[in-house]
């Protein structure tokens, strides 16, 4: 090579070891330190802004700045868990996923406000609240929350079935004339097939647990064993859709929005994309679907998982008091819940679901949310669902039998209750 | 899906090339050689890069389609050429900041390339030609370090990064790369040195060249494929890494690198995946990758070919 | 370090031999290596030693119990989940390794070629390992999904809703197959490097004796890259073993695709048990450590030392 190629590449070399050594300009660098950190996940991004800046202009001196978390899950637990377990004063307010209540609390990681209770209670869902509380205190305040829909056609049923088994009869049907899959729902080895499971096991009159938190409760009767074998059975004779064992919310929402499926069984989030309300975005099932309560095995009511989110204050934070301010804003202030409300991200304040009650995803939520079943707020749920995950997945895949699989999650929540009570 | 052929039919290929090359390379004229070539040879050797294009291109291709189709049903359809199609994808990953994420995997990956090149030769030169003592015993160090599982590596250096202000910075990143990368480097560049004969070194040596002279004048430039080779697998592991950058660089635009980023990217709703824009990323990316690649392999063996290991 | 001032001449092989600028062979040796021991010492062997002191705790959760010794691997060793992953972790690395290899050098024989659009065919070559790990794992996981269902669409003898993630073995297939797709370029990238090294002289000797096509390919070619295929199985044998990035993207460890990082992580992150996760990381070094020296002490270690073993 040339000397001036050698001395080219040595310049850029040199460029490089310069600019290697601290990091790169960011467009977040000029924000001044008087801010207080939001740790949100991306997901529902444009109304996780207007709550920001609805926030900012009421307090142009203590603005907010999020930090958005990935979209996934377990991603945005494990961003988390590295922060609070590491003791950082990083993030000032955090975003929940409602089962992460117990484990943060027993860790620490989380402050108590149970002398915010008396503000909460009677304005936010009764449901929300209690997936806040957890040892007899409250441990963040409700943000958002999710229950389940079930999806139908309407051009291809005519009415909604309110028991599980009707629900696979008419599906079957309808299915095989119009040469489509019955149902779509979330099947894959994840939490969301978790919360799948426990709607059938919560409708066949299953508790996990004892209402005190001290017993195991899993094994009693027979609500497990109706549960898996609903699911084994559904898998081996055709209901679920093909594919199903690796469905998680959105495949299975596009699918439907395909018209692939005669029923599914989805969050809120769907029902405006399925509407086709974006014009860019067309969807084949607008104007023939609608909403409408889970079924249960007896036809009496419904029960839907409660998901959501919850806002609670990073224990190492250094601004708690200007914290406590933001998550009584975002949570208990209706025009702030109105802007969730408004962007089909369902909020938790009951007053919104009043005012917004001519809108069917709401006015559905709104009968619904009262009868939604919180996953127990053990410190120890995850390794609950992990049994759940590993043992239900394989019973309804016919690759373990339910004897094995009930036994198995018994054992495990037996354990969990006799650690998580410390 | 069918795997290429086995190396047999290949060295047939090799053996009609290696007959044919003289004429492409020197133009030594030799007509007959051209009329031993048969169109049986000649079909199966189209065939056989047919299927080599098709097996690299084709995913590719459809990470290409998938990227340009803009609405739900299009990426609902099984067929890549469903339309509706338009560029809005592209649009919305650079909306994101990826330009920022370009320039930081960019500049930690080059970081990694060059420190980890440079001080991995001259620890490879060592093993392979000074005097060391215990060669062994430091090889199987190396080698040890890097088996393991680096999942549970990173709580410990989690902490130890925090504890000392790395997070969100480059150097946070490169130097982890650099000692994960090391071993292989050091493995390939020593075996490279080892096939160098020593009698080159010796001339140099009664030249009257000092260790370091010997080593950039002489050992340096025959060793360029393995150099070139050993550059591009560590800059290839630093811009594909996903588990350290993830746990040291998570949001901030400052030194977030290319796949943290695009693990980010989310729909406008929760839930809903992103993925025209995902694979708008993946072009984005991967595009500029095989130019820097291209030119890199054409360098080496430009090296090699002006005489360097023969005679 | 050692310094000399007498000016010895170059003659014993082994002793250290300073020369005019004073800094002996020896010295310059450590110095040169110190900084990569550095480096590898800070960042790599701490967290070793902190996860192999962690592995002899017992944990609840977060919370810290007793020493234990031993306890937590005979937990891990007597737990059926454990030797599930084991044996997927194996079954994945014997098969993709081995394909590796096979394509791999399919690739390098090509790339060696001097013919027109080379340099094409070596772009071409080279795309599916730019890719960075994590999207090529996205990216197969759509095509092979039920919905859209490129590859059942693509492919005509496959029925349109099979479920390739979905079950038992195939599962484990297209893990393999995505990392051998993304892989193999690597594998030929080492190969062909050695490939490189290989005087054309040799060839013509060859020929020159009346050998066929293949006699050269295995008598000649491949003993002498013999070092570029240590390094290359060394390496891919040992990355395999720890795979992460791909079973926890495609299936999330479903299906008997768990293998032995999946299992880790799981134990660090999803259900923390830092001293389990410790004792399943130290015994997977172990099993790693132990494929490499055998693979080291088979495919000869006087390779890799030169010839002062």
């Amino acid at each position: 090579m040339t000397t001036r190629a050698w001395s080219a590449a040595l310049v850029l070399v040199l460029a490089v070891l310069a600019a290697g050594c601290l990091r790169g300009s960011s467009p977040t660098d000029a924000i001044s330190e008087d801010e207080l950190i939001w740790a949100i996940s991306v997901n529902d991004r444009p109304t996780h802004e207007l709550v920001a800046q609805a926030w900012n202009e009421a307090h142009p001196d203590t603005p907010v700045r999020i930090e958005w978390l990935p979209p996934d899950a377990n991603e945005q637990r494990r961003q988390l868990f590295l922060e609070l377990n590491a003791g950082s004063s990083l993030f000032d307010v955090v975003s929940m996923d409602v089962i992460w209540t117990g484990e943060f609390a027993n860790n620490g990681w989380i402050d108590d406000l149970s002398e915010l209770r008396d503000q909460v209670e009677g304005n936010s869902l009764q449901a929300s609240v209690d997936s806040c509380t957890w040892d007899g205190a409250l441990w963040c305040l409700p943000y958002s929350s999710n229950a389940g829909f079930l999806y139908y056609r309407t051009d291809l049923v005519e009415e909604p079935p309110t028991t599980w088994p009707e629900l696979v009869e008419v599906g079957l049907q309808a299915a095989e004339e119009a040469g489509i899959s019955p149902y779509v729902a979330q099947g894959a080895q994840y939490e969301g097939m978790v919360v799948n499971f426990l709607e059938y096991f919560w409708s066949a009159g299953g508790q996990i647990i004892s209402d005190d938190e001290s017993q195991a409760t899993f094994a009693e009767g027979d609500a497990a064993r109706t549960a898996l074998e609903f699911m084994r059975d559904a898998q081996r004779n055709g209901f679920y859709a093909p594919g199903f064992n690796t469905l998680i919310e959105d495949p299975a929402r596009l699918q439907f929005q395909r018209g692939d499926a005669v029923f599914m069984r989805n969050w809120p989030y769907a029902y405006p994309l399925l509407s086709g309300e974006d014009e860019e975005n067309p969807s084949a099932v607008a104007g023939k679907f609608d909403i409408a309560p889970l079924p249960t095995f007896d036809g009496e009511g419904t029960i839907s998982a409660l998901g959501g989110f919850n806002l609670a204050i990073n224990a190492f934070s250094r601004k708690k008091d200007l914290a406590r301010e933001f998550i009584l804003f975002a949570s208990q202030e209706q025009d702030t819940q109105m802007i969730l409300g408004r962007r089909s991200l369902p909020p938790t304040l009951q007053a919104v679901y009043d005012a917004l009650a001519d809108d069917p995803a709401m006015a559905l939520l709104s009968e619904v949310l009262p009868e939604a079943q919180a996953r127990p707020p053990l410190p120890t749920w995850n390794s609950i669902s992990q049994a759940m995950q590993d043992n239900v997945f394989p019973a309804y895949n016919g690759t373990k039998s339910v004897d094995a699989a009930i036994e198995a999650i018994q054992a495990e929540v037996e354990d969990a209750v006799s650690i998580g009570g410390q | 899906m069918s795997t290429p052929p086995a190396p047999t039919s290949g060295a047939e290929r090799e053996a009609a090339d290696t007959r044919r090359s003289p004429e492409v390379a020197g133009g030594s004229g030799r007509a007959g050689a051209v009329e031993r070539r048969t169109t049986g040879q000649r079909l199966g050797k189209t065939a056989l890069l047919a299927i080599v294009f098709l097996w690299c291109l084709i995913p590719f291709l459809w990470m290409f389609a998938t990227s340009l189709k803009t609405t739900d049903e299009a990426l609902a359809s099984p067929v890549p050429w469903q339309g509706p199609w338009g560029w809005s994808n592209y649009l919305s990953v650079f909306d994101q900041g990826f330009g920022y994420n370009l320039r930081n995997s960019l500049v930690v990956a080059s970081m990694t390339t060059i420190i980890c090149v440079g001080i991995g030769s001259l620890a490879a030169y060592a093993v392979a030609r000074l005097e060391l003592g215990k060669k062994a015993l430091i090889l199987t160090g190396i080698l040890t370090v890097s088996l393991f599982p680096p999942v549970s590596l990173v709580p410990p250096l989690y902490e130890v990064w925090r504890a000392v202000g790395l997070l969100n910075t480059y150097p946070g990143m490169w130097i982890a790369y650099i000692a994960f990368t090391l071993p292989l480097s050091i493995f390939i560049l020593t075996t490279f040195f080892n096939a160098i004969p020593k009698d080159l070194e010796e001339a140099a040596r009664v030249d009257g060249a000092t260790p370091f002279q010997t080593f950039y004048r002489v050992i340096l430039p025959l060793a360029a494929p393995g150099v070139g080779s050993a550059a591009i697998l560590v800059f290839s592991y630093a811009w594909n890494e996903y588990l350290l950058a993830s746990t040291f660089a998570p949001r901030d635009l400052g030194a977030q690198t290319v796949p943290v980023a695009i693990a980010g990217f989310s729909g406008s709703v929760q839930f809903q995946e992103p993925v025209g824009t995902i694979m708008a990323a993946c072009v984005v990316v991967t595009v500029p990758m095989v130019f820097f690649v291209l030119i890199l392999q054409k360098r080496i063996v430009a090296g090699l070919t002006a005489g360097g290991v023969k005679g | 370090m050692a310094t000399a001032t007498d000016a010895r001449p170059a003659a014993a092989p082994g002793g250290p031999r300073p020369n005019r600028n004073g800094i002996s062979e020896r010295g310059l040796a450590r110095l040169f290596i110190s900084p990569s021991i550095t480096a590898m010492a800070i960042v790599a062997l701490f967290p070793i030693l902190y996860a192999v002191v962690l592995s002899f705790y017992e944990y609840v959760g977060l919370q810290q119990g007793g020493f234990t010794a031993l306890g937590n691997y005979v937990d891990a060793l007597t737990d059926g989940r454990f030797w599930d992953s084991v044996i997927a972790t194996f079954v994945f690395t014997v098969f993709s390794v081995t394909f590796e290899f096979l394509i791999g050098m399919g690739f390098a024989l090509i790339m060696h070629q001097a013919f027109v659009g080379r340099g094409v065919a070596r772009a071409t070559i080279l795309i599916p390992w730019v890719i960075p790990t994590v999207i090529a794992a996205q990216m197969w996981r759509y095509m092979f999904e039920v919905t859209p269902g490129f590859i059942n669409w693509a492919l005509p003898f496959v029925p349109d809703d099979f479920n390739w993630l979905g079950s038992s073995g195939w599962a484990m297939f297209t893990i393999i197959f995505a990392d051998v797709w993304k892989t193999a370029p690597f594998v030929a990238l080492l190969l062909l490097a050695g490939l490189q090294t290989i005087p054309e002289e040799v060839y013509e000797a060859g020929r020159v004796d009346g050998a066929s096509a293949w006699q050269r390919f295995t008598r000649i070619t491949l003993p002498l890259l013999r070092p570029a295929i240590l390094v290359a199985m060394l390496f891919r044998t040992t990355d395999a073993l720890r795979i992460y990035d791909l079973p926890a993207v495609m299936t999330r460890g479903a299906f008997g695709t768990e293998t032995l990082s999946v299992l880790v992580q799981d134990f660090v992150i999803a259900t923390p048990n830092p001293g389990f996760a410790s004792t399943l990381s130290v015994l997977t070094f172990i099993l790693v450590l132990g494929v490499g020296v055998l693979l080291v002490s088979v495919l000869g270690k006087e390779l890799v030392l030169g010839d002062e073993a």
